[in-house]
């Protein structure tokens, strides 16, 4: 267990230990390049801050409603709410520009409310873009806790007068908080890696520090990226270290649930939820779409091209989910059932590799493949890439991880020991179906990011390997338009489905047993 | 915990499984095969690769990726690096890995194909297509009248607010490098200065201050030529035209794209052949004509859209030597204030 936890940890630790490397080597002169940096890293803190704290309240407030209310339409937000991820960051906001932009679909709408012409630069855009891209990171764990939660305590709290929201803080809240905390604090990882939406917006972070002098000035470039790691490291070390000592469910569990009536709630809660679902996912579409019917009309659709794309796009984004759960769970049984020290430490390097970019993080596994005797051979194929996927993407399963851990009642463990000698039948029978809406969330996340992940992509694929997100790039960084719109709504549609037959559906099967 | 343990062995056979599963699809390494590190994008060249492949036999394998990332991504690969060719969208990227000895002399009778002007002097690498910066403008903004001739006058209050830069592309910092060559570092600071007191817009590229401009957020910016021909192309309701500055301007610059062989390549000959291919005739109209540049061999003339572009008018700008000084040009424009 420690050889494995130590294992773990270091091969998330790979892109951190390749920066600082780097960052000695070449920074020549380190004070002027960290003065350099410290504008971009306070700016890099505020937008982090800010999109973390507002996609973990969207997110666990849509959770909620999706999984304990009675809100109309809840079964289609259900399969609409996590897809805002799914666009690849500078997508969605190149087709956010478009929409407000003279001519865009939403050009009209705001000149009859009189803003004319606006211009989505700077700090403002870049929040509520990234929030409403974000907060399904908070969504997808949250409402796979809330699934796995028994509505009991909830209920009899109501029986006592409580107010449903009353109930919701006091009684539901202390048991999804650290699914909420750490899916924050993903969301928090994110931005700080985000390079896409704010470049666009033209709100200077530490991130185009690390792009803009990566040829120019490379140690100012290193320096930057090992300023990040630190940030990285310090917070997610923070939010480990917060946590209080987690216990598992005690109440039975039980898939009855009485929803909560929103009653005269019901209208505000609808606009709510659609004008977070308008901005992350619908207008983005609509620009989209509108770039897409030119290439439709056009007629030049290369259908052979994109199946290429859409198969190796499937391919990878799966093979990464299952082999990211599979590596993580063990780290989360070992944190949360054994509180083992090594394993929470290991756990801040997985948490970590989040929060580092993709190109780092595939010029980390370009120097460990190529400077290890014996693995050479690895390099530019299928596996490197699907191991550099999972080093930055290894964070998100880890949270549905733990969350699923913590959804199996000790009273059920105990049971099962007094009653079922085999482990092997235990497992299959009492833990796995307790923890499958955590892990098939933990799955459905990575899938999801895997699905758009383009720098790692670009750099460490087999060569000639094809995928949705580098179709999407190549058309956008020429200014195909149309192609983008094309390629980008195969991805949509690539994702929602397979959300939805390998995340969704099969979560909600397990409340019909 | 035994169940513990056999999820520790599970994740460890689903590594090995994965890390089998596909290594027999590691690439081919055989002569017959060039493998290409383009930061050219796939539509702009493949055409003239799948010709190349026909008409040799040689085939041709590629990576598409920034042309700043891919250079970076060399280094890092060092003499141990797979591809044989590296094809960059400016001469900054290219000449980094000059610098950094990554790069093998071509043959004369290929760099014979292209005036002196546009190719490496050293020998390490040729121009295959030439970008001319221009002022792209939107006519609904800007009386033609009132058009500069020079980017000197960009920092007059005439145009406050109005005017788009891309300082972290390569191409613009290409353009200020010609100019710290032409006017030296403090003029060119205080131009640089000049723009940021002037409010200007910073963009992520070229493309984002077209279609900005298109849209009536900025009324004019600066770019390469012909961008505004494709996006034209894509959407004929784009309002935008390109404005060219004086011939003798250091903004009507011509920045080159351009191929050199890696030192590290085993397949060096091919690797020329394919360099000698991307200027014959045939790909160099191509250039001109599929993808709105400037062909560099010698006697192939541009696109009917677009007006002739003198080589070599620019101030007697060695065009080759642009990117030499990439750190120094990255401090002026951090310098002045602009997000570079």
């Amino acid at each position: 267990m420690d050889v494995h936890a130590w294992l773990l940890g270091l091969g998330f630790a790979l892109p951190g230990l390749f920066v600082l490397y780097r960052a000695v080597r070449l920074g020549s002169d380190v004070a002027d390049s960290i003065d350099r940096a410290v504008g971009p890293l306070g700016r890099t803190l505020l937008l982090s801050f800010s999109v973390a704290a507002t996609a973990s309240v969207v997110g666990t407030a849509l959770a909620w409603l999706i999984v304990r209310s009675n809100l109309p339409g809840r079964r289609f937000v259900r399969v609409l709410g996590p897809l805002p991820l799914v666009l690849p960051s500078f997508v969605g906001a190149a087709a956010m520009l478009a929409a407000v932009a003279p001519g865009g679909v939403l050009d009209g709408a705001l000149a009859t409310i009189g803003i004319d012409n606006p211009r989505l630069r700077g700090f403002w855009p870049a929040w509520i873009l990234l929030s409403s891209f974000t907060y399904p990171y908070v969504l997808l764990p949250v409402a796979a806790r809330l699934a796995s939660l028994s509505p009991a305590a909830e209920e009899s709290a109501r029986v006592l007068g409580r107010s449903a929201f009353g109930a919701f803080v006091s009684v539901t809240l202390p048991s999804i908080r650290s699914a909420v905390a750490s899916s924050g604090l993903l969301v928090f990882l994110y931005t700080v890696s985000e390079f896409g939406a704010v470049q666009l917006l033209g709100y200077d972070t530490l991130t185009r520090v690390i792009f803009a002098s990566r040829l120019s000035d490379r140690g100012t470039s290193f320096v930057a990226a090992a300023l990040l790691v630190l940030v990285a490291v310090a917070v997610s070390g923070l939010e480990r270290a917060m946590r209080r000592p987690a216990h598992a469910d005690q109440l039975r569990a039980s898939y009855v649930v009485e929803r909560a009536r929103l009653g005269r709630w019901t209208a505000p809660a609808l606009a709510a939820v659609w004008s977070v679902l308008a901005i992350g996912l619908i207008i983005p579409l609509v620009s989209l779409a509108t770039w897409a019917t030119r290439a439709v009309s056009g007629g030049d659709i290369d259908a052979a091209r994109l199946l290429e794309a859409s198969w190796n796009t499937a391919l990878a984004g799966l093979l990464t989910s299952v082999v990211a759960v599979l590596v993580v769970l063990p780290l989360a049984l070992a944190v949360v059932r054994h509180r083992s020290r090594r394993a929470r430490s290991a756990s801040v390097a997985v948490v970590s590799g989040f929060a580092v970019p993709g190109l780092v993080i595939a010029l980390a596994l370009v120097f460990f493949t190529l400077n290890t005797p014996g693995v050479g051979w690895l390099y530019q194929t299928l596996p490197l890439l699907i191991a550099a996927y999972v080093i930055h993407f290894g964070s998100q399963a880890l949270g549905a991880s733990e969350d699923a851990v913590l959804a199996v009642p000790d009273a059920v463990r105990e049971s099962g020991l007094l009653l079922e000698a085999s482990a092997q039948v235990r497992a299959r029978r009492l833990d796995l179906p307790l923890m499958r809406p955590s892990l098939l969330s933990g799955g459905g996340l990575v899938l999801l990011s895997t699905v758009k992940e383009l720098p790692a992509t670009l750099l460490l694929a087999p060569i000639g390997f094809r995928t949705l997100a580098t179709d999407v790039w190549g058309s956008y960084e020429e200014g195909f338009l149309p192609d983008v719109g094309l390629a980008a709504l195969v991805l949509v549609v690539l994702s929602g489905t397979l959300t939805w037959f390998l995340v969704l559906s099969r979560a909600e099967a397990l409340r019909a047993h | 915990m035994p169940t513990f343990h056999r999820l520790a062995k599970t994740s460890v056979f689903a590594l090995v499984f994965a890390l089998l599963a596909s290594a027999c699809t590691s690439s081919s390494d055989d002569d017959a095969t060039v493998t290409i590190y383009s930061g050219r994008n796939e539509e702009l060249i493949r055409p003239i690769l799948d010709d190349f492949t026909e008409q040799t036999g040689i085939e041709v394998e590629v990576r598409y990726g920034e042309s700043a990332d891919l250079a970076v991504l060399l280094t890092e690969e060092g003499d141990q690096s797979p591809a044989d060719v590296y094809l960059s969208q400016s001469p900054g990227a290219v000449e980094f890995l000059d610098d950094e000895g990554l790069l093998a002399e071509l043959p004369s009778d290929v760099l014979s194909l292209v005036p002196e002007t546009v190719s490496d002097a050293d020998g390490r690498w040729v121009g295959v297509s030439g970008r001319q910066r221009v002022l792209v403008y939107n006519p609904d903004l800007v009386d033609p009248a009132d058009l500069p001739s020079s980017v000197f006058e960009l920092t007059d209050p005439a145009w406050e607010g109005r005017l788009g830069i891309a300082p972290g592309n390569g191409s613009f910092q290409d353009f200020v490098t010609a100019m710290r060559g032409s006017i030296g570092d403090d003029e060119t600071l205080t131009w640089l200065e000049g723009l940021e007191a002037n409010d200007v817009q910073s963009y992520p590229k070229n493309s984002a201050i077209v279609a900005a401009v298109g849209r009536g957020e900025i009324a004019a910016g600066l770019v390469n030529h012909y961008y505004n021909f494709r996006l034209l192309e894509e959407d004929p309701n784009h309002v935008g035209l390109n404005h060219q500055l004086a011939s003798d301007d250091l903004g009507s610059l011509l920045i080159v794209t351009g191929a050199a062989v890696l030192e590290s390549s085993d397949n060096q000959d091919n690797a020329a052949a394919l360099i000698e291919f991307l200027l014959s005739e045939d790909s160099q109209r191509f250039f001109a004509d599929e993808t709105f540049e400037y062909p560099l061999a010698s006697g192939v003339g541009p696109s009917g859209d677009i007006p002739p572009a003198e080589f070599g008018s620019v101030a007697d700008l060695d065009v080759t030597g642009l990117g030499a000084d990439l750190p120094g040009t990255r401090n002026l424009i951090t310098e002045a204030g602009l997000e570079g």
